[in-house]
């Protein structure tokens, strides 16, 4: 389900350079501005992609933890620990 | 009149930008390869404005405001926002072709499509990578046409191929005898930001390559409307092929080259369809 106001965020840290220093300087309080919901506040401050995922368009999911530092690398495997890699293995290749 | 000269399509990648200096040579190569031949061949064609069909990463519209397929009406449009962009593409301003974009949206308005428009759009990498890396000249004009391949729900196949065609008509409707070629970007399989990112659907992609050889278009239709659910969210950007394949008449599909890209997370995929006859 849609999260508006963590779709919000993310989109404003993608356009808005200002925005991004300000929260990595100060998470919480550029959280203030938006309605951000308790659980998913928790889910911000732990870099939880699990909970965030379901939450926000993949791709603003993708940039907001290129914000965030996270090694791509990192990002891809906390997105698979949640699933098998996909449904034919078989046919999988490596990636960068 | 004006004159369909070329239709093209070729993938992107951030990837491709952010890391181009340092990807491995050979992979380079065949990316470089490629776009070469894409930006041969629409020079050899002599367009004298470029209609590319690409999604919106997000940097136009958000999900207050999201339209299904959006054309660019204004004599000028602005660059990449993206600084890994704008330091191997770096054109703060790209010239747009207000005449044929309002033409465009008037042909798709009398013929009870319902765009929406834009006067001045950002061009982010879906459409500048393409641009970049085939050498396509920065002062060739630009009629974007942006189509939401990124948040469900998205356009229709069936839609998009009534979109490509409705784009053959505008185009030989224009009065003005303009040499118009197209270039659809994106796909072919990638998954982004999802739990099966980095996976390349090889199956998929050589599949999709096959329905668009074999031209017609309920099978397109119904091939992409099922497997579509069932690979990469990336893989929604084949819309803009789709767009082109219709506007070439659904025939003349020439693969230019496929490979799966692991590099770029992309099944990079190159065509180009042939121009209809004089």
């Amino acid at each position: 389900m849609t999260d508006y106001w963590l779709s919000k965020l993310f989109f404003d840290l993608q356009h808005d350079a200002q925005l991004v220093t300000d929260y990595r300087a100060d998470m919480a309080a550029v959280m203030e501005r938006y309605r951000i919901k308790p659980e998913v506040r928790r889910a911000l401050m732990d870099d939880d992609v699990a909970a965030l995922s379901p939450l926000v368009n993949a791709y603003l999911l993708r940039f907001y933890f290129q914000v965030r530092g996270m090694p791509q690398d990192e990002f891809m495997a906390r997105l698979h620990a949640m699933n098998p890699p996909h449904p034919a293995p078989a046919a999988k290749v490596g990636h960068g | 009149m004006a004159k369909l000269v070329g239709i093209f399509a070729a993938s992107h990648g951030p990837i491709i930008a952010r890391e181009w200096e340092t990807m491995a040579r050979d992979h380079r190569d065949k990316l470089t390869a490629a776009f070469d031949e894409i930006g041969r061949r629409l020079r050899a064609c002599r367009p004298d404005l470029l209609v590319v069909v690409s999604p919106d990463h997000w940097v136009n519209f958000f999900i207050n405001n999201l339209p299904a397929i959006c054309i660019g009406i204004g004599d000028e449009h602005d660059g990449p926002p993206e600084p890994f962009m704008k330091k191997v593409y770096p054109h703060q301003v790209l010239k747009g072709h207000a005449a044929f974009g309002r033409h465009l949206l008037q042909t798709a308005l009398d013929n009870d499509f319902d765009p929406t428009l834009s006067h001045r759009l950002t061009l982010d990498h879906g459409t500048c990578i393409p641009l970049w890396r085939a050498g396509v000249d920065p002062e060739l004009p630009l009629v974007p046409i942006l189509v939401n391949d990124l948040e469900a729900p998205m356009p229709s196949i069936r839609r998009c191929l009534a979109w490509g065609r409705l784009l053959r008509r505008a185009i030989e409707s224009y009065p003005e005898p303009l040499r118009i070629a197209v270039l659809g970007t994106g796909g072919l399989s990638h998954s982004i930001g999802e739990t099966t990112m980095g996976w390349i659907d090889e199956t998929f992609d050589h599949a999709c390559i096959d329905a668009f050889a074999r031209g017609e278009e309920r099978q397109l239709d119904a091939f992409l409307t099922e497997q579509l659910e069932r690979t990469g969210n990336g893989a929604h950007e084949i819309r803009d092929w789709v767009i082109a394949h219709a506007a070439a008449g659904s025939t003349g599909f020439e693969l230019i080259d496929y490979f799966p890209s692991p590099a770029t997370l992309v099944g990079a995929g190159f065509a180009s369809w042939k121009a209809p006859a004089a």
